[in-house]
C-alpha cells in the first residue's frame, strides 16, 4: 500500500472543488454575460449548510449535499429572478449589473455572519474557523472526501456533457446561450433555460462548499475570500466555455497548493506566504498572454512551433 | 461634557465623510465622467496608506541613528528618555533597533521628538502626501494597462483581482508595513496637543473640498466633456479627434493620486497602518454603494451619497450599545445588509442614482451672445 502525501489530498479536493465553482462562475457567465461577484458565498452557503447539518442535526456529512445543492442554486435562483432579470429588462448596463452582484455579495455575507452568530449563540457551535473533518467518512483507509470531491467534480462534467449534448432541453439552453432571441422564436423558453444554468451552478457552488467544509478550515466569509481564484481559474479557462472552466480550475487549484509547496522547497519557506499572489500572477499572465484562455491556444501549432525550436 | 461628547461625534462624522468624499470623487471621476468600472479602488488608497507606514518612519528613524541601537542615541535628550526603561529590560536595543520588530519602541520615540517640533511634523506630512500621490499615479498608471485594453467584465474582474494584490503582500510581508501587525504611523498633529484630533480632522476635509472644487470644475471645461464623450460613446469621440487611450490613462492616474492622498491621510488619522483594513469591502464597494446610490457623474449626487451613508452608519456604530441587546447577532453585519438592499433597489428603481447626471452646460446663451458682439465690436 503505498502512502498519499497529505499535501496531494490538499490538492485534489481544492482543485476539484475549484473547479466546480468555476464551472459555476462560467455557466452563469455564458447566460447573462455578467461577472458574478457573489459566487463565492455559495460555496459559503454549503459550508454554513454542512455545519449546520452535521454538528447541531447529526446528520452523515453525504446526506447534507443535496440540501446545499438546493440552498445554493437558491440563492442563485434568487439572484438572477429577483435582481439580474428586473435589471435585464429594465436595459441596465454591464456595470449596473455588476454593482448589483456586488449588492448580493453585501446582503449574502452580512446574512451568512448573522446566521454565524446565531448558531454560536444558541448552538454553542464554532462557527468561524471551524474544522469538521471528523464528520466525514472513512473510505478504505482514505477520507471519503478524498474520494468524492474528484469523483464528484468529473461526473458533473460528465453529466453536464450529457445533459448540453444528448438532451432537447440541453441543446436547447445552448441555443439560447448562443443567440437568445433567434432560439426564443424558435420556441424555446429562454428565461426557463437562463435560470435552469444559474439554479445549476448555484447548487453546484453550494456542493462544492460544503465539501470543502470537510476538508479546510471554513468561515462564513470562505467563499468571498476564494472569489480571486474563481475569477482567476474562469479567465485561465477562457470564461466562454466550460470544458476549459473545469481545466482551469483544476490547474489553478493544483498550482496554487503544489506550486506553492515547491516554491517553498526552492527558494525557502518565506515565500510560501505569498500563496494568494498566484491566481493574480495567473490571470495577469493569460491575459497578455492568451487572453482567450487555456482553450483559445492553438496546442498543435503551438507544440509544432516549439518542437521546431521558436518562432519561424 | 456632553458638548465635547457632540464636538467629538461630530468630527468623526465629518472626518469619515471627508475621506469618503476623496474616494467617492476620485471614483466618480473614473466611473461618472469617464465610464472606468474602477472594482480596485482599493489599491490606490492601501498604496497611499503603506507609503505612511513604510516610508517616513523608517527615514526619521535612521535620520536620528535611532536603528543603530540605544548607544548611538544617549545623548539625545529625548530619545535617551524614550528608551532608556526598555534597554534595561532589553539589552538587544543597545546595539541595535529593528523597524519592524520594535515598531512600538521606535513609533513612541518618533512621537516623542516629533510633539516638539511642528516644522519637522508639517515637513513630514506634506512631504509624506507628496510621496504617496506619486506612489498613487504610479499604480494609476498601473490599472491604465488593463484598463485600456479589456472590456468592462473583464476589466472589473482584473482590476478587483490588482485591488487584492496590494493588501496581500501588505498582509503577508512583514518587512513592508508589518503584516499582521501592523506599524505606527507618525503622527504630524502631535504637536496641536489635545487639538489633534479636530486638527486632522479639518484637514482631511480641507483636502477633500479641494479635491471636489478641482473635479467640479474640470467637469464644467471642455475637458469635462470629453470625458462624457469618451463615457457615452468611445467610438464617436475617437472619430471627434479625441485620443481616448491617453484620456482614460490620465483619468486613472489623477484619480489614483487622490485616492492615495486619502489613504495617507487616513492612515495619519488614525495613527496606524495595518494591511488587512485596506480590503475591498471597506475601500471599493462602499465608495462604489455612495457614488452609485448618490448618482454618478453628478457633484451634488456624490455629496449627498456620501453624507447619507457616513451618518448612518456611523450612528448606527455608535448607538450600537443600545440596539446589540434587543437584537441576537453583531450589529457590523446589519450595514452590509441594509445598504445591499438600499443598492439594489436604486439600481431597479432609479438607476441614475437620487440626483441624476445632467448634461453639462457649455456657455449660456446669452454669455455667448456677448461674446460674439464684443467680437463685433472690435
Amino acid at each position: 500500500m503505498w502512502v498519499i502525501e497529505p499535501i496531494f489530498r490538499d490538492a485534489i479536493i481544492f482543485a476539484s472543488m475549484l473547479s466546480l465553482l468555476t464551472l459555476g462562475l462560467t455557466l452563469t457567465y455564458l447566460t447573462t454575460k455578467v461577472p458574478n461577484f457573489s459566487h463565492g458565498s455559495f460555496a459559503s452557503i454549503g459550508m454554513m449548510a454542512m455545519l449546520t447539518f452535521t454538528e447541531v442535526m447529526k446528520i452523515p456529512a453525504y446526506f447534507v449535499l443535496f440540501p446545499s445543492f438546493l440552498l445554493g442554486g437558491g440563492a442563485a435562483l434568487l439572484l438572477y429572478m429577483m435582481i439580474l432579470r428586473p435589471l435585464i429588462s429594465r436595459d441596465a448596463n454591464i456595470v449596473a449589473q455588476m454593482v448589483a452582484t456586488i449588492a448580493f455579495e453585501l446582503i449574502m455575507i452580512s446574512v451568512l455572519n448573522i446566521y454565524a452568530d446565531y448558531l454560536t449563540q444558541t448552538f454553542k457551535v464554532q462557527t468561524r474557523g471551524f474544522l469538521i473533518r471528523r464528520n466525514d467518512v472513512r473510505f478504505f483507509g482514505e477520507p471519503g472526501v478524498f474520494i468524492a470531491a474528484p469523483i464528484l467534480a468529473v461526473s458533473a462534467v460528465f453529466l453536464l456533457y450529457l445533459l448540453l449534448n444528448r438532451t432537447r432541453f440541453g441543446v436547447g439552453l445552448r441555443a439560447a446561450i448562443e443567440n437568445p432571441s433567434l432560439a426564443g422564436t424558435l420556441g424555446i423558453n429562454v428565461k426557463r433555460a437562463y435560470s435552469f444554468s444559474w439554479f445549476l451552478a448555484g447548487g453546484l457552488g453550494g456542493v462544492a462548499g460544503s465539501l470543502l467544509a470537510l476538508w479546510f478550515q471554513g468561515s462564513p466569509n470562505y467563499g468571498s475570500e476564494l472569489l480571486i481564484s474563481i475569477f482567476a481559474a474562469s479567465i485561465v479557462g477562457g470564461l466562454q466555455n466550460i470544458y476549459g472552466a473545469v481545466a482551469g480550475g483544476y490547474l489553478l487549484g493544483f498550482i496554487e497548493i503544489l506550486g506553492t509547496r515547491q516554491l517553498g522547497f526552492t527558494f525557502g519557506p518565506w515565500i510560501t506566504v505569498y500563496r494568494p499572489l498566484i491566481p493574480i500572477v495567473a490571470m495577469a499572465v493569460t491575459l497578455l498572454l492568451a487572453p482567450q484562455g487555456l482553450m483559445g491556444v492553438r496546442w498543435r501549432s503551438l507544440a509544432r512551433t516549439v518542437i521546431r525550436g521558436g518562432v519561424k | 461634557m456632553m458638548e465635547q461628547q457632540i464636538l467629538t461625534f461630530l468630527f468623526d462624522i465629518l472626518s469619515y465623510i471627508a475621506i469618503y468624499l476623496i474616494i467617492n470623487v476620485s471614483l466618480n471621476l473614473e466611473y461618472g465622467l469617464t465610464g472606468i468600472p474602477n472594482f480596485g479602488k482599493v489599491l490606490a488608497v492601501a498604496g497611499g496608506a503603506f507609503v505612511v507606514g513604510a516610508v517616513p518612519g523608517r527615514i526619521l528613524a535612521d535620520q536620528l541613528n535611532l536603528l543603530k541601537g540605544f548607544k548611538a542615541v544617549q545623548d539625545h535628550p529625548i530619545l535617551s528618555e524614550c528608551l532608556s526603561t526598555l534597554a534595561q529590560i532589553k539589552p538587544k536595543i543597545l546595539e541595535s533597533i529593528d523597524y519592524i520588530e520594535d515598531n512600538a519602541v521606535v513609533g513612541d520615540c518618533i512621537r516623542r521628538v516629533m510633539v516638539n517640533d511642528p516644522v519637522l511634523s508639517m515637513a513630514v506630512l506634506l512631504g509624506t502626501l507628496g510621496l504617496a500621490a506619486l506612489v498613487g499615479a504610479g499604480l494609476g498608471f498601473a490599472a491604465s494597462y488593463p484598463a485600456i485594453r479589456l472590456r468592462e467584465d473583464y476589466l472589473a474582474m482584473t482590476l478587483l483581482a490588482m485591488g487584492e494584490f496590494l493588501r496581500q503582500v501588505g498582509y503577508l510581508d512583514r518587512t513592508l508595513v508589518g503584516g499582521t501587525l501592523g506599524v505606527f504611523a507618525p503622527d504630524p498633529y502631535g504637536w496641536l496637543g489635545a487639538y489633534r484630533f479636530y486638527a486632522s480632522a479639518l484637514v482631511i476635509l480641507l483636502v477633500a473640498s479641494l479635491f471636489f472644487l478641482y473635479v467640479r470644475t474640470v467637469t464644467f471645461s471642455p475637458a469635462g466633456r470629453v470625458l462624457k464623450a469618451v463615457r457615452d460613446e468611445e467610438l464617436a469621440a475617437e472619430v471627434l479627434g479625441i485620443d481616448v487611450i491617453r484620456v482614460k490613462q490620465k483619468v486613472l492616474v489623477v484619480s489614483s493620486m487622490m485616492a492615495a492622498v486619502a489613504g495617507a491621510l487616513w492612515a495619519f488619522y488614525s495613527q496606524s497602518v495595518i494591511a488587512n483594513t485596506y480590503d475591498r469591502f471597506t475601500w471599493t464597494f462602499w465608495p462604489w454603494v455612495m457614488v452609485i446610490i448618490g448618482g454618478a457623474g453628478n457633484h451634488r449626487g456624490v455629496l449627498l451619497g456620501t453624507v447619507v451613508f457616513v451618518v448612518l452608519r456611523r450612528t448606527i456604530d455608535t448607538y450600537r450599545y443600545v440596539l446589540e441587546p434587543i437584537i441576537p447577532f453583531s450589529l457590523v453585519w446589519l450595514d452590509r445588509l441594509l445598504f445591499g438592499i438600499a443598492l439594489i433597489l436604486v439600481l431597479i428603481l432609479r438607476p441614475q442614482g437620487i440626483l441624476p447626471d445632467r448634461p453639462t452646460p457649455a456657455l449660456g446663451f446669452e454669455k455667448a451672445r456677448k461674446i460674439i458682439e464684443k467680437a463685433a465690436e472690435k
